[in-house]
């Protein structure tokens, strides 16, 4: 009724070889631009950093250089581990647990509609106003600052996971139920699958809400960790190894959203073929 | 054809209702394998609610449904193509297939799968996606997915609207040929279009507008060629299309009542 099926579109087009060549010369040409694009924005930075008062900003090269000196003498790479353990930690945990409960939710509408308003409620309130009572109960060390993390990042996954259960497709619900399928094949075959879009757009959400939250966890209980670096040379206006620090956060930011991105096009490659 | 046996599909006295209304009043039928019961009638006047009621999707508000001698099961006996074609996107044309067979071990299954998409002539296609189906293509896999588990009645529900007229013409060749391989099980086939009545059925049912009603039941020839020149279809279909029509135009609640043109 909804979908209009198209059967003008000719049988197989997607799995002419032909078509194989041409993805490859784009993907080549997305990163070659990709990269002059970098290329540009290093230039801009050493030309700001040319005309900056000395002592506030530093160029690529300073920066660069800071980034050697201090993974040499050994700061870099243990504070790196650190906000690590805690960002792909309180990630992973705020995963898991967000998807159950989402998937809870949506297949248990009793549970869904008690509960949905107040999960809302609690993802638009700043969860940095929890810090003082997460330290209060949990102290300074890890613990607190995986519980930080894991509340900024498991907020987007529950409501996506939520979302994609009750956006089931009743069509197709109906068509598994006419094959004699019972409610556990229903759940694994049909509703889960469908809600896998939705479920990897909270994960990616909640992975970028996720790193963010480790630096502020990093910056309010237990100095430790990147953010504990950004804060130490920060203060001292250290600008090389403060903005040393902050391309290795970019990096870590773009290689999680990149490897989500390949994730969800590899379990979602049945969208177009 | 065996036509002589016993119905293996029966249905008498049935009503329906949705939401306090009467949708179907008074629906008696019967099907034998290898038989085609064509149910032809205007939108809206519970054609597709008969099929659910058949199948046991829905249970009757009066009346009774029989399928091999028990009220109906869903997946016992049955099987549904629906106008959309409804495949599961995430799976592979012969998962889709498999999906079907909930009870039979995964090996054995697949092997059914492919022997099926076989017989619709779709084994090249097995590991493709839907969305990389044209329309007729996924048809094709939603009726070997109805085939998969040998079914005694295969209920179907407009399944040749939505494909191009030439895709279609096939496609209702290949169900009388494919109906006739796998055993012969009988077939319920919703329709509007009174060509598709005429050619498919065995037997055909007018129904009246909402709520449905028999109008009248009748049994094609034998065509034994091209039916469309059988010196009987062309009054047949005038017959037919008449009758559909001034049904319509005696609704007070069809666009197309007399008192509205």
């Amino acid at each position: 009724m909804t979908r209009a099926p198209d059967s003008r579109t000719p049988p197989l087009a997607a799995l002419d070889p032909r078509r194989a060549g041409g993805v490859r010369g784009d993907a080549l040409l997305t990163a070659g631009l990709r990269l002059g694009f970098l290329a540009l924005i290093l230039l801009v930075w050493a030309g700001i950093a040319r005309v900056a008062p000395p002592g506030l900003f530093a160029s690529p090269i300073a920066v660069a250089e800071a980034g050697w000196r201090m993974a040499g003498e050994g700061r870099l790479l243990p504070a790196l581990g650190a906000s690590l353990t805690v960002y792909l930690g309180g990630t992973l945990i705020a995963v898991i647990f967000g998807a159950g409960l989402g998937f809870a939710m949506g297949m248990w509408r009793m549970l869904g509609r008690t509960i949905d308003v107040y999960v809302m409620a609690l993802a638009a309130t700043p969860r940095v106003a929890f810090i003082p009572l997460i330290i209060v109960a949990l102290g300074l060390g890890v613990q607190a600052k995986l519980v930080v993390v894991f509340l900024g990042a498991v907020m987007p996954v529950i409501l996506n996971a939520y979302a994609g259960v009750r956006a089931a497709d009743p069509e197709l619900l109906e068509m598994a139920r006419a094959t004699g399928a019972g409610r556990a094949r229903i759940l694994r075959h049909v509703i889960l699958p469908g809600a896998m879009p939705y479920l990897l757009t909270g994960i990616r959400i909640g992975a970028t809400i996720g790193l963010i939250n480790t630096i502020v966890a990093e910056l309010y209980t237990a100095i430790a960790g990147l953010g504990g670096l950004l804060a130490l040379y920060g203060s001292r206006f250290r600008m090389a190894e403060y903005l040393a620090v902050v391309v290795v956060l970019a990096v870590i930011g773009g290689t999680m959203t990149e490897t989500l991105r390949l994730i969800e096009k590899r379990l979602l490659r049945w969208r177009d073929g | 054809m065996p036509t002589g046996n016993a119905p293996i599909l029966s249905a008498s006295g049935l009503c329906a209702e949705l939401g306090g209304r009467p949708v179907l009043e008074d629906i008696d039928l019967t099907l034998r394998r290898g038989e085609v019961l064509v149910v032809l009638g205007p939108s809206g006047c519970g054609k597709s609610t008969l099929l659910r009621l058949l199948g046991g999707l829905i249970a009757p508000g009066s009346g009774r449904v029989l399928l091999a001698g028990h009220p109906p099961r869903p997946g016992r006996g049955s099987a549904t193509v629906f106008q959309n074609y409804r495949l599961l996107p995430w799976k592979s044309v012969i998962d889709n297939v498999v999906f079907a067979l909930p009870e039979v071990p995964p090996t054995q299954a697949r092997l059914r799968a492919a022997e099926v998409l076989g017989l619709v002539g779709l084994s090249r296609v097995s590991d493709a996606f839907p969305a990389q189906l044209s329309g007729g293509m996924r048809q094709r896999v939603a009726l070997a997915r109805a085939l998969a588990p040998r079914p005694e009645v295969i209920l179907m529900d407009e399944p040749f609207s939505a494909i191009d007229a030439q895709a279609r013409e096939i496609m209702q060749g290949e169900l009388l040929r494919l109906t006739r391989a796998v055993g012969g099980p009988g077939v319920v086939f919703v329709t509007h279009s009174v060509d598709e009545a005429l050619i498919l059925g065995t037997h055909v049912l007018l129904l009246s507008p909402r709520p449905g009603r028999i109008l009248r039941r009748i049994a094609p020839p034998d065509w034994q060629g091209d039916p469309m020149a059988h010196p009987q279809f062309a009054p047949l279909r005038r017959q037919l299309w008449e009758e559909l029509k001034e049904s319509v135009l005696n609704d007070p609640n069809s666009d197309f009542h007399r008192a509205a043109l």
